[in-house]
């Protein structure tokens, strides 16, 4: 029989609950201190974007793939003679994962920036979490003019924004003969409510003549023949589509079922910048053909030597045509490691600093951002756009038709029906 | 005229919600289960048909055939692994406790989809529609090929479900146990395989459902769920066990879902169900064909 010292006995629980005491004091601090990314390791960045439904996942892709060839553009020079190392997590498209995840980047991962949402409502949800800790928050997607509107200093903005991409539009449909009445169809998120309601501003200044009615459409709905319907019977002369993909796509075929379009009397105008997804002819058909598409890429496009790279790499991991996305991405990876450059360290004051007077080639023109409050608070002004037509179907972006860009005006007669 | 197209594209979805409901009703008659991943055979369904049909180019009388034993196939596993040692462990039927089965088939559920999202991707899979015409035109009525052809076909196989459950020898076994599955037994029923075949049955019918709308709504890892809760609001409005009350419960909902959203606000398509199932439970809870105590 073993023998049990008595003293050992008693000091044996003693020392077990020092040591879980030490042990618990020591997670204690671990938990509660925020971690700090070493000097000389990599430098960790955020990344929140959708990676599983009900949110927009084939745009979280593209953002993915464009900030994973930055990185490896940026990571051959380095940066302060450190690499970037990016930390994603997967909002599903829903602001309060969205809220979670840059939490957990912060908080947990240490990161010292944060990129990638192309969702507004999320956007809206992170943005306040970048802001109260005082991370710099680069805003590669988000369309809403409330996401500028909020004024963070931490936010920057280097996209497009709703009541620029309704001009856009409306300068366009301004243009265009016949046109006497338009029905758009707006998903009811942040973004597409944003985005019709400045569409009708615009149109109510410019246009006043059109008469211009919205609705708001469920993302997650699967049938929309009612409103389809609705469409069919008003006879408009345009309608416009506001919405993401796979709504986006299924409102587009069922346009398509109804004969709303393609037709000789309405028009199809998509303000989603759907086009170069790589799904897109897999899952839209004869409803593309003949419609207008806003998008922030074209080939046609001038692009600087980052650019051409960004493209060039694309086309090599991913046997596509890169869509705006992963430009846009790029940019904003780039933004965020030449803020840590002249910066001189990942500071958020300092890379805010930086940001703030920042004039960096991008990948489609020289970034530049505004102090002037409201929707253009730092926001890049002159980001590029495009309008164009697909007028075959299964066409690749490069031959669609040109319609317009900023600067040049609609080329009418180009367009078909 | 639009009031004819309304009631027409409101009977072509009710008889896909129809489909959906009349399985789920099946489930509780027998079992008294609230199976909530029905959903996910719709689901699998859809996938099954895109994939089979769009990816490998197979004939598509062959991918619907395909959705539905894959859709047969994953509901007598879950009969046989999840919902069978339920009740097996009880020899009394009473003592089985419902939540077991909600949480049991709500976990499924989730497991199901996450699983789609993990293997197939996130991806939409839109399938290939049944005929090449794109749509038929009637007078003023205009109704999409697809949408009439799948139609007409769903309503062929609820005719041909309810001739099952309502003449058959099968069918006959399936009431007699939804009455009373003790009662059954002791006639000679084999109440674990009629079990097994009120789940194939049901998961067949939804897969079927979910492969005849893909080429309008696309397969994707949560496309079960709109439709799962339509048929919720449909057992209860049709009468939860009741089969007929399934069909014209769906018939109906589709019908006031297209009216509703043409006349009142598309916005507030969804909601309409919600509303009738409140307005039933308020008022009819034993629903229109229900009855109001099942137990013999």
């Amino acid at each position: 029989m073993k023998r049990v010292s008595p003293v050992a006995g008693a000091l044996m629980p003693t020392t077990s609950k020092r040591i879980a005491g030490i042990a618990a004091a020591a997670l204690l601090t671990a938990g509660l201190a925020s971690p700090v990314a070493a000097e000389d390791g990599p430098i960790p960045i955020g990344l929140s974007l959708t990676q599983s439904p009900p949110g927009a996942v084939i745009q979280g892709e593209e953002v993915l793939r464009g900030h994973l060839i930055a990185r490896d553009i940026i990571n051959e020079e380095g940066v302060l003679d450190r690499e970037i190392e990016l930390h994603v997590q997967d909002s599903q498209g829903i602001p309060e994962r969205g809220r979670s995840a840059v939490e957990r980047l912060i908080e947990r991962v240490g990161v010292v920036a944060l990129s990638g949402q192309h969702q507004s409502s999320v956007c809206l949800a992170e943005i306040d979490v970048a802001n109260r800790h005082n991370i710099p928050y680069m805003n590669t997607n988000c369309w809403s003019d409330d996401v500028r509107a909020a004024g963070y200093p931490q936010v920057f903005n280097p996209n497009i924004y709703n009541s620029r991409v309704a001009e856009a539009m409306g300068e366009a449909i301004a243009q265009l003969e016949g046109i006497e009445s338009i029905h758009a169809l707006a998903e009811n998120t942040d973004w597409g409510i944003g985005q019709a309601e400045e569409l009708g501003k615009y149109l109510a200044e410019h246009a006043p003549d059109i008469a211009y009615r919205h609705d708001l459409l469920d993302r997650e709905a699967e049938d929309f023949t009612p409103v389809v319907q609705r469409i069919r019977s008003d006879q408009p002369d345009m309608v416009v589509a506001i919405m993401l993909p796979p709504a986006a796509y299924i409102l587009m075929n069922q346009l398509a079922e109804q004969g709303v379009v393609p037709s000789d009397d309405t028009w199809l105008f998509e303000g989603g910048g759907l086009f170069s997804y790589p799904d897109f002819w897999d899952n839209v058909r004869d409803s593309a053909v003949n419609t207008i598409f806003f998008d922030l890429y074209h080939p046609e496009m001038p692009l600087s030597a980052f650019g051409e790279r960004v493209r060039d790499e694309y086309v090599e991991r991913y046997d596509g045509t890169p869509s705006r996305l992963v430009f846009q991405a790029a940019d904003s990876l780039l933004l965020i490691a030449e803020a840590i450059r002249i910066a001189g360290s990942t500071d958020g004051d300092a890379m805010i600093e930086a940001l703030q007077g920042i004039e960096l080639e991008g990948s489609r023109g020289v970034i530049t951002f505004s102090d002037e409050p409201g929707v253009l608070y730092q926001q890049w002004v002159d980001t590029p756009y495009v309008t164009f037509q697909v007028t075959e179907l299964d066409q690749a972006l490069e031959d669609t038709v040109f319609v317009s860009a900023p600067g040049v005006e609609v080329n009418i007669e180009a367009l078909a029906r | 005229m639009m009031t004819l197209e309304l009631i027409l594209q409101g009977l072509v979805m009710g008889v896909f919600y129809a489909m959906m409901g009349i399985g789920l009703t099946l489930i509780f008659g027998i079992l008294k289960v609230v199976y909530f991943a029905h959903g996910e055979s719709f689901m699998v369904g859809a996938y099954t048909y895109a994939l089979i049909a769009a990816l490998l180019g197979l004939p598509l009388p062959i991918a619907l055939a395909s959705a539905v034993v894959v859709g047969a196939l994953l509901a007598v596993i879950v009969e046989r692994l999840l919902i069978r040692p339920l009740y097996e462990k009880f020899g009394d039927w009473q003592q089985m406790r419902d939540e077991y089965a909600i949480i049991v088939t709500f976990g499924l559920s989730l497991f199901l989809i996450n699983a789609a999202n993990q293997f197939l991707g996130p991806y939409p899979y839109h399938g290939p529609a049944l005929t090449d015409i794109a749509r038929f035109q009637f007078g003023d009525i205009i109704i999409g090929g697809h949408r009439l052809v799948a139609g007409l076909l769903g309503l062929l196989i609820l005719g041909g479900a309810l001739w099952f459950i309502q003449r058959s020898f099968w069918g006959k076994q399936i009431r007699a146990v939804a009455q009373n599955r003790f009662g059954a037994s002791i006639a000679g029923i084999d109440t674990r395989r009629v079990s097994a075949l009120v789940f194939m049955l049901s998961g067949g019918l939804a897969a079927l459902s979910g492969a005849l709308l893909v080429p309008l709504f696309h397969a994707q890892p949560d496309v079960g769920m709109v439709p799962a809760l339509k048929s919720f609001v449909i057992v209860v409005l049709g009468g939860m066990g009741s089969p007929i009350g399934a069909i014209i419960g769906g018939l109906i909902l589709g019908v006031l879902e297209s009216f509703g959203a043409f006349y009142v606000s598309y916005a507030y398509r969804d909601t309409f169900a919600f509303v009738i199932l409140i307005a039933v439970l308020l008022l009819r809870p034993q629903g229109l064909f229900g009855e109001r105590a099942r137990e013999v």
